[in-house]
């Protein structure tokens, strides 16, 4: 599903020096597989996931997303993927505050035209989003607005999720009813899902866990 | 398709939200295209109206009759040809009145029966022609309602006139190419006029036969000429056409700064919504493509709304364009606009194409930025600071081109293209004088003072999203302060000038029954007449534009005190010498600045005896003339013109208390009351005309600085969007109402007064081209500069009016959000 063939990419410093963030990276994820990516506050994680989606690109490596390579993809390839094949959540939700709830989750769907009415009340009922669809993202709370950006990137079933710490706005409670109804609807909707963390115990719902240190990717064993 | 449509409801949700950007966006569009458009319908309107200037009353002239020594043509000799069946011949009378009130009426009469159109139209009046009425006692005045206003004039009203007589009763109706003209039968406007005969005798289309029959049944007398007029018209009027359109096109690129600034703050809100869809897989060709689809429709409502506010706009500005222009030229516009679809199409074009140029750097500046772009202040800061940079590198590039092209300058389009390059050069340049100002304070402050680094600070995050109104401002006020410094100079020299060329207590009329010889002959006269200036003119064709001479008393005294813009040595001696061997002549200075005439040089002129050359020997001014004149000896004219008709008389009292006898006097010498003027009546109606003339550049003037006035508002209130958060994390850190406001306002009152500062030197810049280049290319009057504090004060007072206003605007915003801003400051904790 997802390969990584040692990716680095570096930052250059105000004294004009470049610094590594990630040396020759190498990963895999296959489909319907879960993993968490740890790390340190700068250790490159959010990079690497950005690298996945295509928002930036490596120095050297290559990229695979469903055997095809994303490293010579023009913009609008790129979009494409996006669009129909990998669906991202943030920790700051990325809703579009103009539109409705209800539209809000649509929007993917409709664009990638992959809108399933039966799978969205689904996903609706299990993120207790029912009564909430014709409202605007500023009328709801931060753990409601997390669930519609979950249910956006759910309803049109992309082949891989990335969430970059998808509870790092909540509460302890929310967080984790968010990452049960993340990591179980992901499963649902067959997808894999490769999440950026610095908390083992979001971690824990995960399949695998992965420690980002200096550069280096290392396999974690996470006790649950 | 699935992706634009949805990106398209993504996008244009925005402004469901945000109601006031889609105002203020409108607003700057329908702003700039109104008065654009304004200008292009009376423009079209009146070149339209100069296309049928060949036609009277709806006839097609393409001939007059006229007398050759322009005394008009008798009844009996119009009444001859009508017998000889000439039927394409039909009479004209034109003359003005003189109302009680000293206010002109034109007036325009005609023999409805000989009128060879198929029936008499009445465009405002939804009764039929009734021609028995408009023939027969007490007969009718058609008055054009615009005309009617002006005068005061009621439905069924005589007017009285200052002779004692009245005109028929008044109807508010109007006949076409009738214009700003009373229209009357033939019968009663010669009884009023004092006349006997008719102005001339218009023609219609002939066929070669025909027209030599008509020729060779002429009496001598009469002489059978083309009618020009709607090419004199269009050639006379063309630059101050060019001049409306370059005020509008000025207030159009005013309004298009507010467009830009609206389009560029639309943008940026939407910055988080351009993310997302770009994050979902939205394409920059998408998305681009969505934006181009907004621009459509927003240039089609802009256009729309536009264009309706224009038409209104020309509507109410017609009636004073339409009696500058019949003033200065003695042109005619109909009353009602002639809408053309020329128009409408450019004003679309223009919105359309104004609005890409607003959106397409914004855009690109946004499209071209990462999709999760590092969006830091100091990133922000020092993108700022690059576009500043090369503003002022453009800036600095303009105004050297500028520079360069002054000199090579001869056209009245290219005087405008220099004017705007200047205009441009200036804006461009604004930003870095602003940043500077923000670096002197930094530099004055003291530094360990906390409220003066976070005023500096605040100052230097409000600079981005101020500095566009920042110019928009600078445009208007600079354009303001010249047009007014124009304007000003130009009254007074007009003043200047008619004390010097109107002199005389008296003029007498041309036209009038008044013998002078009969005046002189009165022993009584030598008690109060201290001098007499009898004048004679002839008008003529010099190279395909007319020509008027003028025969004057060269010992009179208002001959005695001409001042030269340019001459021979003793010019003035040798000039009233007449010389037999070399004709001297003094020339207005249009032939010099329009027709290219030197000092010295000989002007080849047509006389019944074949051309002669007279010589210039000197320019003097003559504001409003859009002719060419020469002024000669009347004893040079009579030479060669013996048949040069009267222009009037002039008469200089020994004292003012002699006038009541210097009226009898006339009366005697056969002038009827109405024949002669006042010296102060020519001077006030002078005067009115320059103020009417002027009176749509500074309506057009105020509006533009109403335009810059929207533009600052719109600032301001993005400035409060885009900052609520962070106003409600200062009222959470105890930062109070006076404390904010402070630190918000300072920076905008110190560049409201640094743009007010740097508009004065523009300002006198802008007037002096508009002066030294402009004003001479297109009309060929010249005139010294003349610097008044006057209306740079009222402007920094309006402009300080304006910003309170817009604060207070903010404030009560402001007042209304921030409860919500901090409840959300609140949840977000």
């Amino acid at each position: 599903m997802l390969q990584l063939i040692k990716v680095s990419k570096a930052f250059p410093q105000p004294d004009g020096q470049l610094t590594p963030i990630l040396a020759g990276i190498d990963f895999q994820l296959n489909a319907g597989q879960s993993a968490a990516l740890l790390g340190a506050s700068g250790s490159g994680k959010s990079t690497l996931l950005h690298l996945i989606a295509g928002l930036d690109t490596p120095d050297s490596g290559e990229i695979v997303v469903r055997d095809q390579s994303i490293m010579t993809l023009s913009e609008a390839k790129l979009a494409e993927l996006r669009r129909h094949t990998i669906s991202l959540v943030f920790q700051q939700f990325y809703l579009i505050s103009t539109l409705k709830v209800v539209d809000n989750i649509r929007f993917q769907a409709q664009l990638s035209q992959r809108y399933d009415p039966a799978w969205e009340k689904q996903l609706v009922d299990r993120l207790g989003l029912g009564d909430q669809l014709q409202k605007y993202p500023h009328q709801l709370s931060g753990g409601q607005q997390q669930r519609v950006a979950i249910a956006r990137a759910l309803l049109h079933k992309p082949a891989l999720v990335l969430a970059d710490e998808p509870t790092g706005n909540l509460d302890e409670h929310s967080s984790e009813q968010v990452m049960a109804l993340l990591s179980e609807l992901v499963k649902q909707a067959g997808s894999a899902l490769l999440m950026v963390t610095h908390s083992r115990q979001m971690a824990s719902y995960l399949d695998q866990a992965y420690w980002l240190k200096a550069g280096s990717l290392h396999s974690e064993v996470i006790d649950t | 398709m699935k992706g634009l449509g949805l990106s398209l409801k993504a996008l244009l949700s925005h402004y469901w939200c945000y109601p006031w950007q889609a105002l203020f966006l409108i607003a700057g569009l329908c702003a700039g295209v109104a008065l654009w458009s304004a200008v292009q319908i009376i423009n079209g309107h009146a070149r339209a109206s100069y296309e049928q200037g060949n036609q009277v009353l709806g006839a097609q002239a393409y001939y007059w009759i006229r007398a050759k020594d322009e005394t008009g043509v008798s009844t009996a000799d119009y009444a001859q040809l009508r017998r000889q069946g000439f039927r394409e011949v039909y009479p004209v009378v034109q003359g003005v009145l003189l109302s009680a009130k000293q206010q002109a009426i034109p007036i325009i009469a005609t023999d409805p029966i000989a009128l060879p159109v198929q029936a008499i139209q009445t465009n405002t009046s939804a009764t039929e022609f009734n021609g028995l009425a408009f023939m027969q006692a007490p007969y009718q005045a058609w008055f054009p309602p615009s005309l009617a206003r002006e005068l005061g004039v009621q439905v069924n009203e005589r007017l009285l006139l200052k002779d004692g007589q009245t005109m028929p009763p008044a109807l508010l109706q109007t006949q076409t190419q009738q214009g700003r003209q009373v229209l009357l039968d033939i019968a009663p406007a010669l009884s009023l006029l004092k006349r006997d005969k008719l102005s001339y005798l218009a023609v219609t289309q002939l066929s070669e036969p025909e027209k030599t029959r008509l020729q060779q049944s002429l009496p001598a007398h009469l002489s059978l000429v083309e009618n020009r007029q709607s090419v004199d018209l269009s050639q006379l009027t063309q630059s101050l056409h060019t001049q409306l359109s370059a005020m509008s096109l000025l207030s159009f690129a005013v309004g298009l700064f507010i467009v830009f600034n609206a389009v560029r703050f639309s943008l940026w809100y939407r910055r988080p919504t351009l993310r997302t869809l770009r994050l979902m897989g939205v394409s920059v060709s998408t998305l681009s493509l969505a934006i181009a689809v907004e621009t459509l429709v927003w240039s089609l409502v802009g256009s729309g709304l536009g264009l309706a506010l224009g038409y209104l706009l020309s509507q109410s500005l017609l009636p004073t364009v339409s009696s500058s222009l019949q003033s200065l030229y003695g042109a005619n516009l109909g009353s009602d606009i002639i809408f053309q679809t020329r128009t409408l199409l450019w004003a679309w074009l223009l919105t359309l194409g104004g609005l890409i140029l607003a959106l397409a750097l914004p855009l690109w500046q946004q499209l071209r930025l990462p999709v999760l772009p590092s969006n830091t202040l100091s990133t922000h800061w020092r993108s700022d600071q690059r576009t500043r940079k090369r503003l002022l590198i453009a800036a600095s590039v303009l105004a050297l081109l500028a520079i360069f092209i002054y000199p090579l300058i001869h056209q009245l389009i290219q005087g405008f293209i220099l004017l705007g390059m200047v205009l441009l050069a200036a804006a461009w340049a604004l930003p870095a004088l602003l940043a500077s100002s923000l670096k002197l304070l930094e530099y004055l402050l003291p530094p360990d003072s906390f409220k003066a680094r976070w005023l500096i600070r605040d100052g230097w995050a409000q600079l981005p999203a101020l500095r566009t109104a920042m110019m928009a401002l600078l445009l208007a006020l600079t354009a303001n302060l010249g047009v007014e410094m124009l304007v000003g100079s130009f009254r007074t020299a007009l003043s200047t000038w008619l004390e010097q060329r109107i002199a005389a207590d008296f003029y007498v009329q041309g036209s009038s029954q008044f013998k002078l010889q009969t005046l002189l002959d009165d022993p009584n006269t030598a008690d109060w007449l201290a001098a007499v200036n009898e004048r004679t003119q002839i008008s003529l064709r010099w190279q395909e534009h007319p020509l008027l001479l003028r025969g004057v008393n060269p010992s009179a005294p208002d001959s005695q005190t001409i001042s030269f813009t340019q001459a021979l040595p003793d010019a003035l001696k040798t000039w009233q010498a007449a010389d037999s061997q070399q004709q001297w002549v003094l020339a207005n200075e249009q032939l010099h600045y329009l027709a290219g005439v030197k000092l010295g040089d000989s002007l080849a002129l047509e006389t019944p005896q074949g051309p002669v050359a007279f010589q210039v020997i000197g320019f003097v001014h003559d504001y409003g003339n859009p002719y060419y004149q020469l002024f000669l000896p009347n004893s040079l004219l009579k030479r060669y013109w013996p048949h040069a008709e009267p222009w009037n008389t002039s008469l200089w009292l020994k004292d003012q208390r002699f006038a009541a006898q210097a009226e009898q006097a006339l009366l005697k010498a056969g002038a009827k009351a109405g024949d002669w003027v006042e010296q102060k009546t020519i001077k006030s109606l002078s005067l009115s005309i320059f103020d009417r003339t002027f009176a749509m550049t500074a309506a057009m003037n105020s509006l533009t600085l109403w335009v810059a006035s929207i533009a600052l508002l719109a600032a301001l209130m993005a400035i409060l969007q885009e900052r609520l958060p962070e106003f409600a994390q200062w009222r959470a850190l105890g930062v109070n109402r006076l404390e904010q406001w402070l630190v918000m306002s300072t920076p905008l009152f110190i560049w409201a007064g640094i743009t007010w500062l740097a508009a004065l030197p523009l300002g006198a810049l802008l007037s002096w081209i508009l002066i030294h280049k402009l004003n001479v290319m297109a009309f060929g009057w010249s005139m010294p500069l003349l610097w008044s504090m006057t209306p740079a004060w009222h402007l920094a007072l309006l402009t300080l009016g304006v910003i309170l206003f817009t604060l207070v605007l903010v404030a009560w915003q402001l007042r209304r959000k921030l409860p919500q801003a901090l409840a959300q400051l609140g949840a977000q904790a």
